[in-house]
């Protein structure tokens, strides 16, 4: 799950022109270690909505890595 | 005698017209057919014995219709005083002076349908009958209930040209269509031609093409310029609500000085006064003015020369900045690789909306998502850029053949 995770997230990176990441920690921020916006966030929750079928930000803002996989885990 | 309809192959010739003209007993008030001759005796019938009609489409699901009094009488037989005509002029002529209230109803594409009353001179309007006309072919590429294939079928009718139907068929169906009986006239929306090219051969014998319905742009008109080298290029503004208003050469419609006072701009949303009207229940009028959803802008307001920029309910919210699909669709066709895009938005929790793009490409090419992105970096502000493009095989339109966005 992790995985894929990342591969969403270097997605989305790659749209955006910037360099893909090796590996991403449930600590890191999606905004201040991953470095996306609010257009990449809303790109995020597209993704993975489509990968999972799960909205992850449906109840609340979602901030880290850990939320994400949380949130995905629980369904 | 002549044809009138051409539809699946099959012939009808107006001198077939005249006789079953004279030989009708009934006509169906609300009717519903896919076979377009019996759908247009059945109006010209009920014209000449000045019956009211209600144009319903072939294909519309009877739920989608709150007025119970046409779902009763769906397709019931009334009874007519016979016809007689012997000649072809004199059915014109009556037909132009009927009284009845013809019945039509908006796309429907944002909630329901809106009902709008039509007289025969509202309708006609627009119509050119010359001498010259005669020998014109018509390819027609709407749908005939609604208000553009109703200005298409009184064109070509009151001059006794033939209609070929080429609605909702296979581009390959309407290329042959248009070499095998010669068409000289198509008139259809931007998304109709848009899904005929690339196109390698040469069309000549058309001579008019007409946009109307949607935002057209200079690639298309590129396009169109090169398979019908012969062709002359006309831009309708039309609604359901008015019928036929203006006609522009490229993408910018002049308001002509006499009906200055007809039109307004405000707030960027064209205003077209109530005396240029079909009646209905469902307008809603601000002194007088009736607020069209159309966003447009003058390119010279001194002598009322404007451009289209997008339908007011189709603007698309993204973060509280407001997204126009069609310029963000315009930017995308631009490439090469392209041969069809929709945008739309996609209701999301961090946004509101999500710009989503559906795309086709031209065969045998290829584009990555990453590659249309970074393209449209250069051209566009971020938050137009969509943030999901799904390549496509097909995408969907709307009844009235325009691009249905989701």
């Amino acid at each position: 799950m992790q995985e894929k995770v990342l591969q969403i997230i270097n997605q989305i990176r790659i749209n955006n022109q910037l360099e893909k990441i090796g590996i991403i920690n449930e600590k890191d921020d999606l905004r201040n270690d991953i470095g996306l916006n609010s257009f990449d966030l809303a790109e995020l929750t597209v993704r993975i909505e489509d990968e999972f079928d799960v909205d992850i930000f449906e109840d609340g803002i979602v901030s880290t890595v850990g939320e994400i996989l949380k949130k995905l885990n629980i369904q | 005698m002549k044809p009138f309809v051409i539809d699946k192959e099959q012939i009808f010739h107006y001198k077939r017209l005249l006789k079953d003209i004279n030989n009708s007993h009934h006509y169906y008030k609300s009717y519903k057919s896919f076979k377009l001759y019996d759908f247009f005796l059945n109006c010209i019938i009920a014209l000449l014995s000045n019956k009211n009609l209600i144009l319903l489409d072939a294909d519309l699901n009877l739920s989608e219709m709150k007025d119970s009094a046409i779902n009763a009488h769906l397709n019931e037989k009334e009874l007519i005083e016979p016809l007689h005509f012997d000649s072809f002029t004199k059915l014109v002529d009556q037909l132009l002076k009927s009284t009845s209230i013809i019945t039509i109803f908006t796309s429907g594409t944002t909630g329901q349908p809106k009902k709008v009353d039509h007289s025969i001179t509202t309708l006609t309007r627009a119509v050119r009958k010359h001498e010259k006309y005669t020998d014109q072919v018509w390819g027609f590429a709407y749908n005939p209930t609604h208000m553009a294939g109703l200005q298409v079928f009184f064109q070509a009718f009151e001059n006794g040209n033939a209609i070929v139907n080429i609605f909702n068929k296979s581009r390959i169906d309407v290329f042959n269509a248009i070499e095998k009986y010669q068409i000289t006239n198509i008139s259809a929306t931007p998304t109709f031609y848009r899904l005929l090219f690339p196109v390698e051969k040469e069309y000549p014998s058309v001579v008019r093409i007409t946009l109307g319905g949607e935002k057209s742009d200079k690639k298309l008109f590129e396009s169109i310029l090169k398979t019908f080298p012969n062709a002359k290029i006309n831009n309708i503004y039309a609604s359901t609500e008015a019928g036929s208003l203006l006609a522009a050469n490229g993408e910018d419609f002049q308001i002509p000085k006499i009906s200055k006072d007809k039109f307004q701009i405000k707030n960027g949303e064209l205003l077209i006064h109530r005396s240029l009207l079909g009646r209905s229940e469902d307008f809603s009028l601000t002194e007088d003015y009736y607020y069209t959803g159309d966003l447009v802008e003058w390119v010279d307001e001194e002598i009322g020369l404007f451009r289209f920029k997008s339908r007011k309910n189709e603007l698309i919210n993204v973060g509280g900045y407001k997204v126009n699909p069609s310029e963000v669709e315009e930017a995308i066709l631009e490439l090469p690789q392209i041969q069809h895009v929709l945008v739309y938005g996609k209701p999301n929790s961090v946004l509101g909306n999500v710009i989503c793009a559906e795309i086709k490409l031209i065969k045998e090419s290829s584009l990555l998502e990453s590659e249309i992105r970074t393209y449209l970096s250069e051209k566009l502000q971020d938050y137009k850029i969509p943030r999901r493009i799904k390549f496509v095989e097909t995408i969907k339109l709307t009844r009235t053949g325009k691009l249905q966005r989701l």
